[in-house]
């Protein structure tokens, strides 16, 4: 993993930044979120990449490419999440006093 | 924390972003990731001895074949392999090389090049022993045909380059090591080259043992050519030491009194006994020949070429006499010089002239017993009477002034008769000749000094 970040640290900053702005728009954002049901299937689904990539069961250059993706996501889910955080802080501290 | 995971719910429509982001970053750089996990991966693997190497990468998953020499090798290359950063996993394709039991090498010699084969325990000695022949032979082509094997004996590469020595000192053969069992065969390049061998096999380490030796050595050989053309004898080949390489010169000398001794012999161990005791008869057979080759080879001796009358070529056929030695063989292929023509008496006289200013009939001291390294002189002048049949020729007998008058008068006549039953032994008729004893009356020199007394002793050609 160190070495995949080193090989692509821009790849993976660009994974953070897209993150970070997703969130930094999430808080403020009036679309529709996802439901519970589908949260924990996607997070199953999270949980079964990871679990795949982990024991090294899909071979070759798609291994790679499914390491590769998980890296990405999870930078974009930090991302998403200080971004997320930030801004509900920066909005908190602008609105008045009640 | 809730609202992280309000606010999560909403995240989702940066995936689709991040999923294009991703599929450019997966296709740029799938290629570049595996160019660099393969140097990386041969890199590490720089200092490890294998045979076969290939390291194919998919993704970050290496492919590692190879042929190892040991299996702490094989392991210690597939660790290295792994520990490589970057690298997923390592599918483990590396072996073994065979192992050869028994293991045999060899280096085979024939007239154009060196063949390397059987096995060898690594890469690194391979080359090494190939280096090595090259050295040792000096332009003579080397073929490396060794496959590599594990089973090699201790201290092989020093027993082979030892061994890869010694086919340097053969014309053709082969060396082969089984195990630690050396199998010699072939000819050995020059004389002595069989003791040569022999000696440095001595130096085998322990545990490794000569099971044949079975070089040859190439046959020793003396030649001896007579050229009337160019009046010179050429001596070439092989003699025992510098003492007989002296005694044969000096012989050669005596025997032949007109040409020029051309001496390219050279001294070298590994002549067979008797050797100067066959050569000396047999320079004197060939010195009695008008033209001749005499080769000796080994322990066999060959003349070859024209003798001046018949008589002498039957004589030479019939061998070299009571010193010849034992266990020798002696041929001879011997023809007669076609006779020369007849010439006027005058003629005749001045060709007995010319021979005997070059060489004198020689006699034991005080005796009239002829001298065997006068018998090429007394074919030419029995040639010579042939050629003027109808004279009569004196036979002059001369002595130094030295010792008793009388005594002087009855050596030059017995020494005179002695030259006349040589002639009539060689089939000259006896009464064309006529032998006159004049002791030391008539002197061609001062009888004071050891050249003029030389002068004196002599044999007279006249004719009458």
């Amino acid at each position: 993993m160190t070495a995949l970040a080193t090989f692509f640290w821009g790849w993976l900053l660009g994974a953070f930044l897209l993150g970070f702005c997703m969130g930094w728009i999430a808080v403020v954002h009036r679309a529709r979120g996802v439901s519970k049901l589908q949260m924990r299937l996607l997070s199953l689904l999270a949980i079964a990449l990871v679990a795949a990539s982990a024991a090294h069961v899909v071979p070759g250059r798609f291994g790679y490419w499914l390491d590769l993706f998980l890296v990405m996501f999870a930078l974009y889910l930090v991302g998403c999440a200080i971004g997320s955080w930030l801004r509900d802080w920066v909005v908190t501290r602008s609105q008045p006093v009640r | 924390m809730h609202g992280l995971y309000k606010w999560s719910s909403k995240w989702w429509p940066g995936v689709i972003p991040l999923v294009i982001l991703w599929g450019i970053a997966a296709w740029s750089s799938t290629a570049t990731v595996e160019g660099d996990l393969a140097a990386r991966s041969n890199a590490a693997l720089k200092d490890t001895v294998l045979d076969k190497r290939r390291i194919s990468v998919d993704g970050r998953d290496v492919t590692f074949a190879a042929s190892a020499f040991s299996e702490d090798g094989r392991l210690s290359a597939v660790a290295s392999v792994e520990t490589v950063p970057g690298v997923r996993l390592v599918n483990d394709e590396t072996r073994l090389i065979a192992e050869a039991k028994p293991f045999v090498w060899s280096a085979e010699r024939d007239v154009l090049r060196v063949t390397l084969g059987g096995s060898s325990p690594l890469p690194a000695s391979k080359s090494k022993l190939t280096e090595a022949a090259k050295a040792a032979l000096g332009g003579v082509e080397v073929v490396d045909q060794m496959g590599l094997a594990r089973g090699a004996p201790q201290r092989f590469d020093s027993v082979a380059v030892l061994l890869i020595d010694q086919i340097g000192k053969l014309k053709e053969g082969k060396i082969t090591l089984t195990d630690n069992k050396v199998n010699l065969s072939g000819m050995a390049r020059e004389l002595g080259g069989r003791e040569a061998i022999a000696a440095a096999l001595k130096n085998l380490p322990d545990g490794y043992s000569v099971a044949a030796n079975d070089i040859k050595a190439p046959p020793y050989v003396f030649q001896a050519y007579k050229d009337p053309v160019a009046v010179t004898l050429t001596l070439t080949g092989y003699v025992p030491d510098n003492t007989v390489h002296a005694a044969l010169v000096a012989s050669a000398g005596r025997k032949f009194f007109s040409e020029k001794v051309v001496d390219n012999l050279k001294a070298s161990i590994g002549a067979p006994s008797g050797f100067a005791n066959a050569v000396v008869p047999a320079l004197g057979a060939l010195s009695r020949l008008s033209t001749g080759t005499l080769v000796v080879s080994d322990r066999e001796v060959k003349l070859s070429g024209d003798a001046f009358y018949e008589a002498a070529a039957n004589q030479i056929r019939a061998g070299l006499g009571k010193d010849f030695p034992q266990g020798w063989q002696y041929k001879a292929e011997i023809s007669v010089k076609p006779a020369a023509a007849p010439v006027d008496p005058t003629v005749c006289q001045q060709l007995f002239a010319d021979i005997l200013a070059k060489a004198r009939i020689r006699f034991e001291s005080g005796k009239a017993d002829i001298v065997a390294d006068s018998a090429g002189l007394l074919d030419r002048l029995i040639e010579t009477a042939m050629r003027c049949p109808s004279t009569t020729i004196e036979i002059a007998g001369h002595t130094d002034s030295d010792g008793d008058e009388a005594a002087n008068q009855t050596l030059s006549e017995k020494r005179a008769q002695a030259v006349v039953d040589y002639m009539v032994r060689a089939g000259l008729p006896a009464n064309r000749f006529m032998p006159v004893g004049y002791g030391s009356t008539q002197p061609l020199g001062a009888n004071d000094t050891e050249d003029g007394k030389a002068q004196n002793r002599r044999i007279d050609f006249v004719v009458k």
